[in-house]
């Protein structure tokens, strides 16, 4: 039987995208209007520079949310990612394996989390709140509350790079958003990460690793974490103890703009990549634009609850 | 006197299921009304729209032959309804007293204050008719479920309820706290409360009622005075044609494919053992509560056994429910929204699920594959509409029931375990899903049914298992299993 009309949950999926990018078409025309230097190659990709650490936490985010879960803690995953890889950078380890070190700490972070989430039957809200403060905690301490200086150039040239003038750090979020694309979309891990999210005891009885699932959710995260600390450490030159503060907040935001339900079990990975694009934008644009830092907040506020405000409205006009 | 209440003309559908068509209902001053049925009959729709959970699409509703408007709960407590449900809505962790004023708070200090001193000697005023020993101080949770529903009914004597319908309130009573139950109901008429009581145990219901009305299929089909009334002929009304006798899918070998040994799991279930043969259609009947559903949740791994074995062709089966899937087995669980299905993905992945493996190659999913086995399963088992991509949350019960079967059978299930199959499902739908089953007994598969409705027990059943208090009580072969085997073995002596 051929069926032409296009299925509802594709139509759904694709419809809720395609609206969140003309969120950010309509929003680039209000500052391409104002301000001359907004629709130029150099400030866009500034755009995209500016937007990559956000939208790196923002992918596992976004798979810990469709599993039905939170990852308050990757702020501060982040930092101690970071200040373990600055001192292995700066005491002379190689610059690939102090990379991977670093990457292993936020994987066995967030395997911490989502040990206690699973096994120890916890909360993620708590959880990652505990992560929070306990992460920060160890980076400061660690750190004594200085920041790293003396990352070798070699490592920075890294983050500081371009290709055909697009900066690395932008084609490597663009790599691992394409892997997570992939993943939620094509594997088995993916379905699963819908499928503990939306019904997580009809996903127990019909066989899904529902311990492993979420396991794989928060040790991406955690992963996605580092990188993100590695791409910032590189671009700073330095690694602070405080950095990657209400980191979880924007990559939250960037989820649920691009349409992750908090509930759990929905989520789109090109919705949240736009929705990491939509809040670098308003920031870019409106600095351009010459408008306070309040003003800015006040409009990433409104950009979050107005976006939850279309969901709702055609949600339910779609039943 | 006028009637205490009056139904008349109440209409329900869903779409195109007409729930209930033209329902009447007339119960007087100090009656214990019962409203009986099969499950699927209506009976819950009916209590919902009387207590403003759920609107009706046409019909008025006269209380003490005034008309009135229920379209919120709020609504149906001002006229006086009271509902006491199954699952009772209480907060374990307050009070008996902050129970019975829940949202109806006692104040004082000019509203500012909860008044709690009050409220428990109000509390224990309306208590000490119904039952004087409950601590009106106590946590709801440490009381035993009995007196729990002691405490639902004070709280509508609470808001001056005139009407108080309870939906199946004995479905987890012993002997002794049902007689406290009939005792109390007994001082509630006496007092002109009038109550309609829902049940389908027919030793209650004529213990209790004066009068009931009977409801199949959403319409009225009788109200009969209860003394008067044989019992075979209200159950012929309710379940609407004679009283099967024997009748099997008759599918059944001789190969003895799995057998349980001493499965035990608290009180639930106690030292479950028998074997299942390759086409064999197993029922297991019983009353709520006697441990069915818990029995096949054993079987299939997702709940753990304290003891006992599931053995598969002579090998024992680990526990959790990826080894037993792995092995064969597949649960099609009663509750479908809860523990069926993933309401918002399409049809295909929540036929897949299980068997992912199966689908994917170096790691992808094989979505083409995928989808051209799920048309060709729902096509088999005539999901309508055939269309998989659909999220599985769009399409009517009947349908999801058959796209969960159509899950076991892309996972090669051998041992399909159904807990309630046709639970929800529209009668024409019921038919498809018995048809199913006997196509999965003609193919060797060996099958469980757990149902509540004796019909179907014994419609689809080769042999059955009659659980009693956690405890299989008897086994019937070809030739026993009839409603009064059944009934005699399901009943606690008392």
């Amino acid at each position: 039987m051929n069926n032409l009309s296009p299925s509802p949950i594709l139509s759904r999926i694709h419809f809720r995208e395609a609206g969140t990018l003309l969120g950010l078409v309509l929003i680039g025309a209000v500052f391409a209007w104002q301000s001359e230097t907004f629709l130029t190659a150099p400030n866009i990709i500034n755009i995209l520079q500016q937007s990559a650490i956000n939208a790196c936490i923002a992918l596992g985010m976004t798979l810990v949310i469709i599993s039905g879960g939170i990852d308050l803690s990757v702020g501060p995953v982040a930092a101690l990612s970071a200040v373990l890889g600055a001192a292995m950078l700066v005491a002379g380890v190689p610059v690939p394996l102090a990379i991977l070190g670093a990457l292993a700490v936020g994987t066995v972070c967030g395997f911490l989390n989502g040990a206690l989430i699973t096994w120890g039957g916890l909360q993620p809200f708590i959880v990652t709140l505990g992560g929070l403060s306990l992460y920060r905690a160890l980076a400061l301490i660690y750190t004594g509350g200085t920041p790293i200086f003396g990352l070798p150039d070699g490592f920075r040239a890294l983050t500081n790079g371009t290709v055909g003038g697009v900066p690395n750090p932008v084609i490597a979020v663009g790599i691992l958003a394409a892997l997570a694309w992939v993943i939620l979309n094509k594997t088995p891990l993916g379905e699963y990460f819908m499928a503990v999210g939306g019904n997580p005891e009809a996903a127990r009885i019909a066989g899904v690793p529902v311990t492993l699932t979420k396991l794989a959710a928060y040790m991406i995260s955690g992963l996605m974490a580092a990188v993100a600390a590695m791409i910032l450490i590189g671009r700073l030159g330095a690694a602070e103890p405080t950095l990657g503060t209400l980191w979880e907040l924007d990559a939250i935001a960037a989820a649920a703009i691009g349409g992750a339900s908090l509930m759990g079990g929905r989520g789109s990975i090109i919705g949240t990549l736009i929705g990491a694009i939509i809040l670098g934008t308003l920031r870019n644009g409106l600095t351009l634009m010459n408008v306070q830092a309040f003003y800015q907040l006040l409009a990433t506020g409104i950009i979050i609850i107005v976006a939850m405000l279309i969901d709702k409205l055609t949600s339910v006009k779609q039943g | 006197m006028p009637p205490r209440l009056t139904l008349t003309g109440i209409n329900k559908s869903y779409g195109p299921i007409k729930v209930l068509q033209d329902v009447a209902l007339t119960v007087q001053p100090g009656e214990v009304h019962g409203l009986l049925g099969e499950n699927g009959a209506g009976k819950s729709t009916l209590l919902n729209i009387l207590s403003g959970v759920i609107a009706s699409d046409s019909g008025t509703i006269r209380i003490d032959d005034k008309p009135v408007n229920i379209s919120t709960p709020r609504d149906a407590t001002a006229a006086g309804i009271a509902m006491i449900h199954q699952e009772l809505q209480q907060v374990p962790e307050l009070s008996v007293a902050q129970n019975i004023y829940l949202g109806a708070a006692l104040r004082r200090m000019g509203g500012l204050l909860v008044d709690r001193a009050g409220q428990e000697a109000e509390a224990r005023r309306l208590l000490a008719p119904l039952d004087a020993s409950i601590d009106v101080t106590a946590p709801v949770r440490s009381l035993r479920v009995a007196q729990r529903q002691i405490v639902e009914i004070a709280k509508a004597l609470r808001s001056n309820a005139r009407i108080i319908a309870m939906d199946e309130p004995t479905s987890s009573l012993t002997p002794n706290e049902f007689e406290r139950l009939v005792q109390v109901m007994a001082k509630l008429a006496a007092q002109g409360v009038s109550i309609i009581y829902v049940s389908h145990k027919m030793d209650e219901v004529f213990r209790l009622c004066s009068e009931a009305t009977l409801l199949r299929d959403g319409r009225i089909v009788g109200q009969v005075p209860i003394p008067v009334t044989p019992v075979r002929q209200v159950i012929e009304l309710m379940v609407g044609r004679e009283l099967a006798s024997a009748s099997h899918t008759g599918f059944a070998t001789l190969r003895e494919v799995l057998q349980v040994r001493g499965l035990t799991r608290g009180r639930a279930v106690q030292d479950a053992s028998f074997n299942l043969h390759a086409g064999e259609v197993l029922g297991i009947a019983g009353l709520v509560g006697a441990g069915r559903t818990e029995l096949l949740r054993l079987i299939a791994g997702v709940d753990r056994a304290e003891s006992g074995s599931v053995i598969l062709d002579g090998h024992p089966v680990a526990a959790g429910p990826r080894a037993r899937i792995r092995a064969g087995f597949g649960l099609v669980p009663e509750e479908r929204k809860r523990d069926g299905i993933i309401r918002h993905r399409p049809v295909t992945t929540n036929i897949g699920l299980p068997a992912m493996r199966r689908f994917s190659r170096l790691g992808l999913i094989r979505k083409a594959m995928l989808r051209t086995r799920s048309e060709e399963l729902m096509r088999e088992v005539g999901l309508r509409p055939l269309d998989v991509s659909r999220p599985i949350g769009s399409f009517s019960g009947g349908n999801q029931q058959k796209a969960i079967i159509g899950r076991w059978l892309a996972a090669d299930t051998r041992i399909f375990l159904f807990d309630e199959p046709t639970r929800g499902i529209d009668v024409g739908a019921k038919a498809e899903i018995y048809d199913l089953i006997e196509r999965l007994a003609r193919e060797g598969r060996a099958i469980i049914v757990v149902s509540s409705e004796l019909p179907e027990v014994i419609r689809v059943s080769d042999r059955v298992l009659v659980m009693r208090e956690g405890r299989i009580s008897a086994t019937l072969g070809p030739g026993e299993i009839t409603e009064a085997n059944i009934a005699r073995a399901a009943i606690p002596a008392s």
